[in-house]
């Protein structure tokens, strides 16, 4: 059975397109997925990300017992700061990607993947051991709204929390917000400056309307999946599932610029990493731009100078952009490099891409 | 406006009218209320032809691409080039205002026997 979040019947009277996400029934479009992706990078959009996963994480050892689980180093974490991470398994491959907040010292809050959550829960109790900790699966009694977009501070302004007390960027805070305890962090999966809040689920439709009234002078937007998709591929963003997967590792996936070459504790899959960074991987997550007009989509085949090379893991037109993009995996003795010309088959057709940076969109609107 | 009586529509959610002695075939209301905003189309050559439910081009969504069937048999005579720039017109227009292809055929009556009336089809889908 499909589960819904509160704001489900907020989502039906905005006339909203529902489909299954992961076992959840979600917005996937309000209007349409180009106007609103353009809104988001214009002025401003309000997500329903209610079926991500918070576990929370206390007890003497939570910090000695997450640094065993990924390869980032969060000893330095500073108080509340956040820090992307992936879980990796004893393979080097990643269980899930997640944003870690330090809420207190030995309190942590993780916010993870909606279809890797049991997973995840999983993971953690499995690698408990000795550990004195407590993993609190607190994803049912709290939603999660996304304000994203350059007027998203002045949104956040508007319902009372001054641009002044906001949270710094990568940083969260715990407000009172319509009377209740809510953590406001300046993170997200849209390229924009923005926040994402999580409060208790009596408050979320409270909060949410609120939010849509209150952003109406500023031209916020309810945005569907569709468009927080569309938005993470032009932000060149890794999604679960897509370009990660247990058999992916952070290093093949590009994401050597979030991890700790130098951490000294053990972590799970360190071996492997480790020897991944030292020796190289046989693939590389890549993106691309095509220069032919065709439309490249998850899981066609990616080809350099008539031989397969690897594959899509994500494609399809950006709005902002206006352009047909991707991130695939190739084969690093293929010796590509940006600039290169790769060719992307299409309905049994090769049609011509180009490696590009992950910047298909400057940051434009980050806050400070 | 095409007289919604002489619109006939397939599974698949192509439509056919005749008119002038062509058939035009295009996508149905209702499969592009479905497809949401429209990005890339691809359209057959001129003078090949196509049997009944062989594919014939693709139509490209944000989210996805869809392949398109022929909802009857014939020889292309011409394709509506506009959409190869303005995909999203199918959005715009109404659905009997934009067609994507113009063919000659030869055994319409006969293709058009398992194709549902506009009405029936409405009702089908909705």
């Amino acid at each position: 059975m499909t589960k819904r979040t509160c704001l489900y019947n907020e989502h039906i009277k905005l006339n909203a397109k529902m489909v299954d996400f992961a076992g959840w029934e979600m917005p996937v479009q309000y209007t349409s997925i180009i106007e609103e992706h353009n809104n988001v990078r214009k002025n401003a959009g309000l997500f329903d990300v209610s079926h991500m996963g918070e576990i929370f994480i206390s007890g003497k050892d939570a910090l000695n017992f997450l640094q065993t689980l990924f390869p980032q180093d969060i000893s330095g974490l500073e108080l509340n700061k956040a820090r992307y991470c992936q879980f990796t398994n004893t393979k080097g491959g990643i269980v899930d990607d997640l944003f870690v907040y330090k809420l207190k010292e030995e309190y942590y809050l993780l916010v993870v993947n909606a279809s890797r959550l049991d997973d995840d829960y999983n993971w953690l109790k499995q690698n408990k051991s000795d550990f004195s900790v407590i993993i609190d699966n607190k994803s049912d009694i709290y939603s999660m709204i996304a304000l994203q977009g350059p007027k998203a501070a002045d949104i956040l302004d508007s319902i009372g929390i001054k641009k002044e007390n906001q949270p710094r960027t990568m940083y969260i805070k715990e407000y009172a917000l319509a009377g209740e305890k809510a953590y406001i962090s300046r993170t997200g999966y849209t390229g924009e400056d923005g926040f994402e809040i999580i409060i208790r689920n009596e408050k979320a439709c409270e909060l949410w309307n609120l939010l849509l009234d209150k952003g109406k002078q500023y031209k916020i937007l309810p945005i569907g999946l569709g468009a927080r998709d569309t938005l993470r591929l032009e932000a060149a963003m890794s999604l679960y599932g897509n370009e990660l997967n247990e058999t992916t590792s952070p290093i093949e996936a590009s994401l050597v610029w979030s991890i700790d070459k130098n951490k000294k504790e053990n972590y799970i899959g360190k071996d492997i990493i480790q020897n991944q960074l030292e020796h190289g991987v046989k693939r590389k997550l890549i993106a691309f731009k095509m220069l032919d007009r065709a439309i490249a989509r998850h899981e066609y085949e990616i080809y350099s100078k008539n031989e397969k090379a690897g594959y899509v893991t994500s494609g399809g037109f950006a709005p902002f952009l206006g352009a047909n993009i991707g991130l695939g995996y190739v084969d690093t003795d293929k010796n590509l490099k940006i600039d290169d010309t790769i060719q992307v088959m299409v309905r049994n057709k090769l049609y011509n891409a180009q490696i590009t940076t992950k910047n298909f969109i400057k940051k434009h609107n980050r806050g400070n | 406006m095409v007289a919604r009586e002489s619109i006939f529509c397939s599974k698949s959610h192509e439509y056919v009218y005749e008119k002038d002695g062509a058939y035009y075939i295009g996508l149905t209301d209702f499969a592009i209320e479905q497809l949401g905003d429209i990005v890339f189309v691809e359209l057959p050559e001129i003078g090949s032809h196509y049997g009944k439910g062989e594919i014939f081009g693709t139509v490209e969504s944000v989210k996805a691409a869809s392949e398109l069937y022929m909802p009857i048999s014939g020889k292309i005579l011409e394709i509506n080039e506009q959409l190869i720039d303005k995909p999203e017109l199918l959005n715009e227009k109404e659905f009997d205002e934009i067609w994507l292809l113009k063919v000659s055929s030869e055994y319409y009556d006969v293709d058009c026997n398992d194709l549902m009336d506009y009405n029936t089809y409405k009702k089908e889908v909705e």
